[in-house]
């Protein structure tokens, strides 16, 4: 078992590494996406703006991920959109985690209460720092968790990006079972990895859901 | 950006013909009013008289479908009466000449008083944080609330959340204040300290326009009381002639209601 780690361990850490830059890029990318698809959806016209984003919305959901990934990579290049693997992968994860970030946006915008974003416009305040300022801190108590959700959800969806031949975690797991016909001990692996990601992101997310919701836990 | 006050005498507003639709129903029928300068003004009426819709046009938080309304001589909303809408830099920057306290507080629960008090200031009128710190606590201080600038609203009272609404809004030093029923939401014992802040600002030469249900504010403090029923204004005068000699039947009766429900005398 050592002498497997000691020979796969580089190539290991290398997925690992290209794991977390995948879902990183793929996550934040998502999520800026996600963020102006639902501006433009919110304050754009409905015709023109609200209906393709609606469509994009409901194919992204309607689909699987992997069958997107391949429409991507295999089905870009008809349009002249060549990419390789990596940057495929990246883009790919993020416009899934677009739409669903989109709609977790949505629906946490509608539920700031309409009287705060009035007491907003009523007082001068343009539109933009009423969504910086007012909108977005008084909606992250209620989207936040579904935020991070989904954030974990897609930690798990990096691992379609080994089927277009990302060298990720599960692209090395692969190699390494293929190669050494041992499959309990990679997949182990693989496993604990996952967890302890998730587990860090977890935290991470308490966390920065307690630093947004601070003035509700504040004893009275 | 940056919106100095314009001006520092109290404004006044006129409204001409103002008709306002939700569908079919017609919330407004062309009301025309005029709001003089330095004086508080009291809108009465049953609920659905349309009263705060009246109120939420004078700073074009409901859009009037058609008539005027101006602040002092500047429309508001549209470029000219019944052309295109005016540019959201101008909206707002007639919105910060005129505060507005509503029903349900709307304190930005994620500020602390203070930091709802000088939002505005910084981002709206353009001051640096020490110079809106400063003026929000004189805001504070004046309401009572200099104590409290360091609650979040969830740790104030109704009242306290009130009272930091009213500050939010006169630090911005408007010209006009309109009040959408600023009593209604809170506890009976919590009224009188809102009133109080509402009566020293009148004191001090505030254009008030107060929706309200307390008719002994209106009777007391008003200049002039105006009586709504069903989108249409049906009598407006001095508040002797509207409590104590009514003359229209649907004011009289309105009136009545009340009397009967409170059994009060003014």
């Amino acid at each position: 078992m050592l002498e497997m780690l000691h020979r796969y361990g580089p190539d290991l850490l290398t997925g690992f590494g290209l794991t977390l830059l995948t879902w990183v890029l793929g996550t934040v990318g998502g999520l800026v996406l996600g963020f102006f698809l639902e501006m433009a959806r919110r304050f754009g016209p409905r015709f023109w703006i609200g209906w393709p984003i609606r469509a994009y919305v409901e194919f992204i959901r309607g689909t699987p991920f992997l069958v997107q990934l391949f429409v991507l990579y295999y089905g870009g290049p008809l349009i002249g959109l060549r990419l390789d693997a990596l940057p495929a992968g990246v883009l790919g994860l993020s416009l899934y985690g677009a739409a669903y970030f989109t709609e977790i946006l949505r629906a946490g915008f509608d539920a700031v209460p309409k009287g705060q974003i009035e007491a907003a416009r009523a007082i001068g305040l343009p539109g933009r720092t009423i969504v910086w300022r007012i909108m977005l801190p008084v909606m992250m108590v209620s989207a936040l968790p579904a935020l991070v959700n989904f954030a974990i959800i897609l930690t798990k969806e990096t691992v379609i990006l080994s089927m277009i031949t990302v060298p990720e975690i599960m692209f090395q797991t692969q190699t390494m079972m293929s190669e050494t016909f041992a499959f309990v001990l990679p997949i182990l692996i693989l496993a604990l990895f996952f967890w302890g990601f998730v587990e860090v992101i977890s935290r991470f997310g308490r966390r920065l859901e307690r630093r947004f919701t601070h003035y509700l836990l504040e004893e009275s | 950006m940056s919106l100095e006050p314009t001006a520092t005498s109290p404004a006044s507003a006129h409204l001409r013909a103002v008709n306002k639709f939700y569908g079919d129903f017609q919330a407004l029928k062309d009301i025309t009013l005029d709001i003089p300068p330095g004086k508080v003004t009291c809108l009465i009426g049953p609920s659905g008289s349309g009263k705060s819709t009246l109120l939420r046009c004078i700073n074009f938080l409901e859009e009037y479908d058609s008539g005027e309304v101006r602040i002092d001589d500047r429309l508001i909303g549209y470029e000219t009466p019944g052309g295109k809408r005016m540019s959201g830099r101008r909206l707002r920057e007639m919105r910060c000449d005129i505060g507005m306290v509503f029903q349900q507080f709307n304190l930005w629960p994620h500020m602390t008083a203070l930091q709802n008090v000088a939002e505005g200031l910084e981002r709206v009128r353009g001051l640096k944080r020490a110079e809106a710190t400063a003026r929000a606590r004189e805001a504070l201080a004046k309401v009572g609330l200099a104590d409290k600038e360091a609650n979040h609203p969830s740790r104030l009272s109704g009242g306290q959340q009130q009272r930091v609404a009213i500050a939010r809004a006169i630090a911005m030093q408007p010209r006009i204040m309109l009040f959408d029923e600023p009593t209604s939401a809170l506890d009976p014992e919590l009224v009188g300290e809102v009133l109080a802040v509402m009566k020293q600002l009148a004191a001090e030469g505030m254009t008030m326009v107060v929706v309200t249900h307390e008719m002994g504010f209106a009777a007391h403090v008003a200049d002039r009381v105006v009586f709504m029923e069903r989108g249409e204004l049906v009598a407006a005068g001095a508040p002797r002639e509207i409590f104590q000699h009514p003359t229209d039947q649907r004011l009289a009766s309105f009136l009545q209601g009340y009397r009967e429900r409170n059994s009060l005398d003014f």
